[in-house]
C-alpha cells in the first residue's frame, strides 16, 4: 500500500499520510475501543491491587447488570422506548419525506429543505432545552390544554419517559426524514401514477409500492434514530426524572459518581453490543448493506 | 377523486404543522428570555425584561466555557481536518483487498454512539496519565469528526481528472510539487467546507465531551449542567444568542455554497 | 539538439495480456512521426513508453541517445500533449504556460516572456490573462501545445489531439501543428487512427496493429507499396482478390485467381512468392479503368481484366463511386471512376449492368496470404486472420 501511495505522492507525503491514518485508526479508534473492552473484564482494583492476584479477566462486571434489577429493567426500558422512538419518528416523518419527495414543486421543496435544515444546525442541547420550557408544569402547554379546558389540573410532562420520548422524536427527526427523503426521491413517478391508474388507493400504493422501494431509507433512518435515542444522553438528562433513567445516564454515574471505571467499560459495551445488534437485525431484515448507510 | 383531495390537502396540512411544531419550542424558549420570570417560561408574563441578557454577561463560568469551546474547536480543526485528508486520499489511491475493511473501520466512529467514544477515550489515556481536559476533549471530537472530513473531501477528490497530475509530472514538477499546485488548491473548497463543518460540529458536541471535558468545561455541557442546576433564564439568553449566530452562520454558508457551485460548475 | 528516439526490443505486458510484443524502432531527429492504427493496438501504450508513464516490461527506450531506463516522468526531455488536454482549470493561461517553468525555479520576468512568445508562436497572443474555462476548443488545444513548448522538449508527444476537435478545425490545426514543428525543430510523435491526419502530416508513420508494426515508411511508400496485407487494407481502399502463383518473372507475376481466371500484378520484394504460392491481389478502386466488354490481351492494359455487375452507384463530384460484384466470385469490388468517363458511360451504369475492368498489373501489389490481422472490407473492422 505504502508503495501505491509513493508512486502518486512520493514518499515523505505518504509517510505523512500513512503516519495520520494510523493515528487516527490505531490510537483513536481500535486501542480505545480494545482498552474499553480490556477495563470491562477486569475487576475494579486499587492501585496497589493491580497485577496482583485478583487482576485477571471476568465477566463479573457483565454479571452485575443482569444481577441488578434497577439496573436491568432500564436497560431493557431504554431498549424498548429506543424502539419506540424510532417507530414514532419514522410515523412522523414518513408523510413530510413523501411531501417532499414527491409532492412539493423543486422550489418548495428546496425551501422546504432549507427550513429543516435551520433548527438542526442549532444545539441539541439547546433545541431539548426548549421542550423543557414548553413541558415544564406551569409551562405553555399545559396552560394551553387548560385554557382550552382539555384538562383540569396541569400534566406533569417531565417526569416519566413521555417527555424524554417526545423530545427525543423532535431531535432525531433529520435523521429519519433525510434518509426517506432520498430513497423516495429515486422512486420514479410513474409507477405512482401507474398504481392509481390500475386503481390503487392511497394506503395500497404507500404499501405496496412506495415503502418496498424506500427500504434502504427507511433502515438507514431507523438505524441512525434508534442507535442516537440509545445512546442519548442529553435528552433523558434535561427532559427526564429520577424516576425515568436512561441506560447512558447510569454509565454516566458509573464513571463519575460510583469511581467504577470498570464497571462503567462493562456497561457501556453493552450499550454498543445493542446498537450494533439493532443495526444488524434491521440490515438482515431490510437487506440493507453497509454502503447504503453512508450519508 | 375527492378523497385524494382530501389527501393531497391533509398533507399539506400537516407539513404546515410540522414545521410549527419545528420552530416553536425555539420560538417559545427565545420568547423567554424577555419574561421578567425566574423561572423560564412565557406563561406566565411577568413583564418584559432584557436583564438577563446581563447576568448571562456578568456569568464568569460560561465565558471560560465559551474559551474552552473554541479553543477545543481550534484543536479539532488542527487535528482532525488533516487526518481527513490523508484518509481520503489514501482511499482514492490505493487498490487493496483491505480495503473493504479498512472503511468500515473509518466509518465506524460515525455508527458509534458518541458516549461510546468519550468513555473508550477517557478510558484509553488513563494509562498514559492523562485525564479529563481540553487535550481529551479534542481527540474524542477529532476521533468521529475526522471522518466526516473525509467523506466531503473524497467527493470532491473523486470528480478530480488525474491526467492533470501526469500533465504536471510530465512538465517536470517534482510529486511534491505536483500536490502542492495542483491537487490542494482543487481540493481547496472542500477542505474549506470540512474545516466549518468541523468547527462548528466541535462547538456543538457534547456526549462525547461529557465524559471528557474534566474541570474544562465546554460551553454545551455548561448549558446541560445549567439547566439542571441553577436555572434562569440567562440560559434562555445564551440560547437566544446563539440561535441567531448559527442561523446568520448557516445563511452565509448556503449563500456562499450556492455561489460556489455555480462558479466551479465548469471546472 | 539530439531529438532521437530509439526503441530496442520492447515489450510491454500486462499481466498476461502483451500489449506490445518485442518492438525495435528507430525515429530520427526533428522528425514529424506517426503512429497510426486501430484502437487497442497499443499506439497508447507506445507513447506512454516514451513518455515515462509506462517502464517496458523488457527491452530498452533511448531519447537523444540516452537510455531512459530509471528516468521518471518528470525528469525526461518529453512533453506530452494529452487526448484531453488536461490544462489546469483554476490556472490562466499564462499560469499553465508558465507551470514547467514555475517548478524549475524560473524567475518570474522570464517566464512571462517565454510564455508571451510561445502564444505568438501559437497564434494566441492576448488571452494570457483569461482562465482556461473560458477558452474555445481550438484555443485551449493551442494552450495545451503552448504549455509543453515551454520546457523545451526534445521530444513532444502527442495523443490523439485533435480528435475532439470539429472537421474545419481539425484540418486548420493539421497545417499549424506541421509549421510549429518546422519551425522548432523539435521531434514530434504523433498517434492517430485517422489516415488522413497521419499521411498529411507525417514525415514517416508506423502503421500498427495487435501490438506490432506492420510497416514504417513515409506515407507514399505505405500507400504504393504496402508491406502487409494489414497495411494494404487499412492505409486507403483496396481491393483484395485470392490467388495462386502460376510462374512468376522478376517482379511481374502470373496468378491463378479460379473463377476469375488469370490476372497479372506485381511484387515487391517477397522472395518467397514462387509457383503455387498462395496471394491475395491488391488493386486499389482508382486502377481500375472500364474496357470494352470482352477484352482480353490488350498490351496497353497489361492484359488483366475483371468482370464485374454494378450494386450501386454513388456520385462523388470529383469522381464516382462504384460498388459491384466480380463475376463468378461474387465479391464486393470497388471501383473509383474519374472524370474521363464520358456522361452516357455514367448513365449506363445501373443495377444490374455488367462492367470490365482492366488495370496496370505495375500499380498492384501481390502479397503472401494470411498475414496476420486484416481489415474486413465491408465493416472496417480489424479481424484476426484465419487459416485459408
Amino acid at each position: 500500500m505504502f508503495r501505491q501511495l509513493a508512486a502518486r505522492f512520493g514518499g515523505p507525503l505518504s509517510a505523512a499520510i500513512l503516519a495520520l491514518l494510523g493515528i487516527w485508526l490505531i490510537l483513536m479508534v481500535t486501542l480505545p475501543q480494545l482498552q474499553m473492552i480490556d477495563y470491562s473484564l477486569r475487576p475494579n482494583l486499587l492501585p496497589d491491587q493491580r497485577g496482583g492476584p485478583e487482576d485477571g479477566w471476568t465477566l463479573a462486571n457483565y454479571a452485575t447488570l443482569f444481577a441488578n434489577d434497577i439496573h436491568r429493567a432500564i436497560f431493557f426500558k431504554t431498549l424498548w422506548s429506543s424502539v419506540l422512538v424510532t417507530l414514532l419518528t419514522l410515523a412522523v416523518s414518513y408523510p413530510l419525506a413523501w411531501y417532499l419527495a414527491k409532492v412539493a414543486t423543486p422550489r418548495q421543496a428546496a425551501l422546504c429543505i432549507l427550513l429543516l435544515i435551520i433548527p438542526f444546525w442549532i444545539n441539541e442541547i439547546l433545541r431539548t432545552y426548549s421542550w423543557f420550557i414548553i413541558l415544564a408544569f406551569r409551562g405553555p402547554l399545559n396552560e394551553l390544554l387548560l385554557m382550552l379546558g382539555l384538562i383540569d389540573r396541569p400534566i406533569r410532562f417531565l417526569s416519566g419517559d413521555g417527555g424524554v420520548m417526545v423530545g427525543m422524536v423532535y431531535a432525531y427527526i433529520l435523521f429519519m426524514v433525510f434518509p426517506l427523503y432520498n430513497a423516495i426521491e429515486s422512486l420514479d413517478d410513474n409507477q405512482v401514477r401507474a398504481a392509481r391508474d390500475l386503481g390503487a388507493g392511497t394506503l395500497r400504493t404507500h404499501r405496496r409500492i412506495v415503502i418496498p422501494h424506500a427500504k434502504p431509507g427507511i433502515a438507514t433512518g431507523c438505524i441512525m434514530t434508534f442507535m442516537l435515542a440509545a445512546g442519548s444522553y442529553a435528552v433523558p438528562a434535561l427532559l427526564g426524572s429520577p424516576g425515568s433513567r436512561w441506560f447512558t445516564q447510569i454509565i454516566y454515574n458509573w464513571f463519575f459518581e460510583g469511581g467504577n471505571w470498570n464497571q462503567g467499560a462493562a456497561y457501556a459495551f453493552l450499550l454498543l453490543v445493542l446498537c450494533i445488534g439493532f443495526m444488524s437485525l434491521v440490515m438482515k431484515v431490510f437487506k440493507v448493506g453497509l454502503g447504503d448507510i453512508a450519508k | 377523486m375527492s378523497s385524494q383531495r382530501l389527501m393531497a390537502l391533509g398533507l399539506r396540512f400537516y407539513v404546515v404543522v410540522f414545521f410549527a411544531y419545528l420552530f416553536l419550542p425555539l420560538i417559545v424558549m427565545a420568547a423567554a428570555t424577555f419574561n421578567d420570570s425566574r423561572f423560564p417560561t412565557v406563561t406566565p408574563w411577568d413583564g418584559t425584561t432584557l436583564k438577563w441578557f446581563g447576568e448571562l454577561a456578568a456569568d464568569g463560568a460560561m465565558w471560560q466555557a465559551l474559551t474552552n469551546s473554541a479553543i477545543v474547536a481550534t484543536g479539532v480543526l488542527l487535528l482532525a481536518v488533516p487526518i481527513g485528508i490523508a484518509t481520503a486520499l489514501f482511499l482514492n489511491t490505493v487498490q487493496s483487498r483491505a480495503k473493504p475493511f479498512l472503511y468500515a473501520l473509518i466509518l465506524s466512529p460515525l455508527l458509534t454512539p458518541g458516549v461510546i467514544i468519550g468513555i473508550s477515550t477517557l478510558i484509553f489515556w488513563r494509562q498514559w496519565g492523562v485525564g479529563g481536559g481540553i487535550f481529551l476533549t479534542v481527540v474524542g471530537q477529532a476521533t468521529f469528526i475526522a471522518a466526516y472530513v473525509m467523506l466531503m473531501v473524497t467527493a470532491r477528490l473523486q470528480r478530480f481528472d488525474r491526467t492533470m497530475e501526469r500533465a504536471a509530472l510530465d512538465l517536470g514538477a517534482s510529486q511534491w510539487q505536483m500536490f502542492r499546485r495542483i491537487l490542494l488548491p482543487y481540493l481547496r473548497p472542500a477542505i474549506l467546507s470540512a474545516a466549518v463543518i468541523a468547527f462548528l460540529q466541535s462547538f456543538e458536541n457534547y456526549n462525547t465531551s461529557l465524559f471528557v471535558v474534566g474541570y474544562d468545561t465546554t460551553l454545551t455541557v455548561y448549558i446541560a449542567s445549567k439547566v439542571r442546576t441553577g436555572l434562569t433564564p440567562a440560559v434562555n439568553a445564551l440560547g437566544l444568542i446563539l440561535i441567531l449566530v448559527t442561523v446568520l452562520l448557516a445563511a452565509a454558508y448556503e449563500f456562499k455554497r450556492r455561489r460556489e457551485a455555480a462558479r466551479v460548475a465548469g471546472v | 539538439m539530439d531529438g532521437s528516439v530509439r526503441l530496442e526490443e520492447v515489450v510491454m505486458r500486462f499481466g498476461d495480456f502483451t500489449a506490445i510484443d518485442k518492438t525495435s524502432l528507430e525515429i530520427g531527429s526533428g522528425e514529424f512521426f506517426s503512429f497510426l492504427g486501430p484502437s487497442g493496438c497499443g499506439k497508447t501504450t507506445l507513447l506512454n513508453m516514451i513518455g515515462g508513464f509506462l517502464t517496458p516490461s523488457e527491452g530498452r527506450v533511448s531519447i537523444g541517445g540516452e537510455p531512459m531506463a530509471g528516468v521518471s516522468v518528470n525528469r525526461r526531455p518529453t512533453a506530452m500533449i494529452f487526448q484531453n488536454l488536461a490544462l489546469f482549470p483554476l490556472m490562466t493561461v499564462f499560469e499553465n504556460i508558465e507551470f514547467g517553468l514555475e517548478v524549475r525555479g524560473v524567475d518570474r520576468r522570464t517566464r512571462r516572456a517565454t510564455a508571451e512568445r510561445l502564444l505568438s508562436l501559437v497564434a494566441l497572443e492576448g488571452v494570457g490573462a483569461r482562465r482556461v474555462t473560458e477558452l474555445s476548443g481550438g484555443q485551449k488545444q493551442r494552450v495545451a501545445i503552448a504549455r509543453a513548448l515551454a520546457v523545451e522538449p526534445r521530444v513532444l508527444l502527442l495523443d490523439e489531439p485533435l480528435s475532439a476537435l470539429d472537421l474545419k478545425l481539425r484540418q486548420h490545426m493539421r497545417s499549424e501543428l506541421k509549421a510549429i514543428q518546422r519551425k522548432t525543430g523539435i521531434t514530434f510523435i504523433y498517434i492517430t487512427h485517422d489516415q488522413g491526419e497521419a499521411l498529411t502530416m507525417s514525415d514517416r508513420v508506423a502503421v500498427m496493429s495487435a501490438g506490432r508494426l506492420q510497416q514504417v515508411a513515409d506515407p507514399m511508400t505505405l500507400y504504393r507499396q504496402p508491406a502487409t496485407g494489414f497495411v494494404a487494407a487499412f492505409v486507403g481502399e483496396n481491393n483484395r482478390i485470392e490467388a495462386r502463383v502460376i510462374d512468376r518473372l522478376g517482379e511481374r507475376v502470373r496468378l491463378d485467381a479460379g473463377t476469375l481466371g488469370e490476372l497479372e500484378g506485381r511484387v515487391g520484394d517477397e522472395a518467397s512468392l514462387g509457383g503455387g504460392a498462395e496471394v491475395a491481389l491488391y488493386v486499389r478502386p482508382e486502377q481500375l479503368r472500364p474496357v470494352a466488354a470482352g477484352t482480353s490481351g490488350d498490351a496497353s492494359m497489361g492484359g488483366s481484366t475483371l468482370v464485374a455487375e454494378v450494386e450501386s452507384v454513388s456520385f462523388e463530384g470529383a469522381w464516382l463511386m462504384v460498388q459491384a460484384r466480380l463475376a463468378g466470385s461474387g465479391e464486393a469490388l470497388r471501383v473509383q471512376l474519374g472524370s474521363e468517363v464520358s456522361r452516357s458511360f455514367a448513365d449506363a451504369l445501373v443495377p444490374g449492368e455488367a462492367i470490365t475492368l482492366g488495370y496496370d498489373p505495375a500499380e498492384t501489389v501481390v502479397l503472401p496470404r494470411d498475414d496476420g490481422p486484416q481489415v474486413d472490407e465491408a465493416t472496417g473492422e480489424v479481424v484476426e486472420a484465419t487459416d485459408v
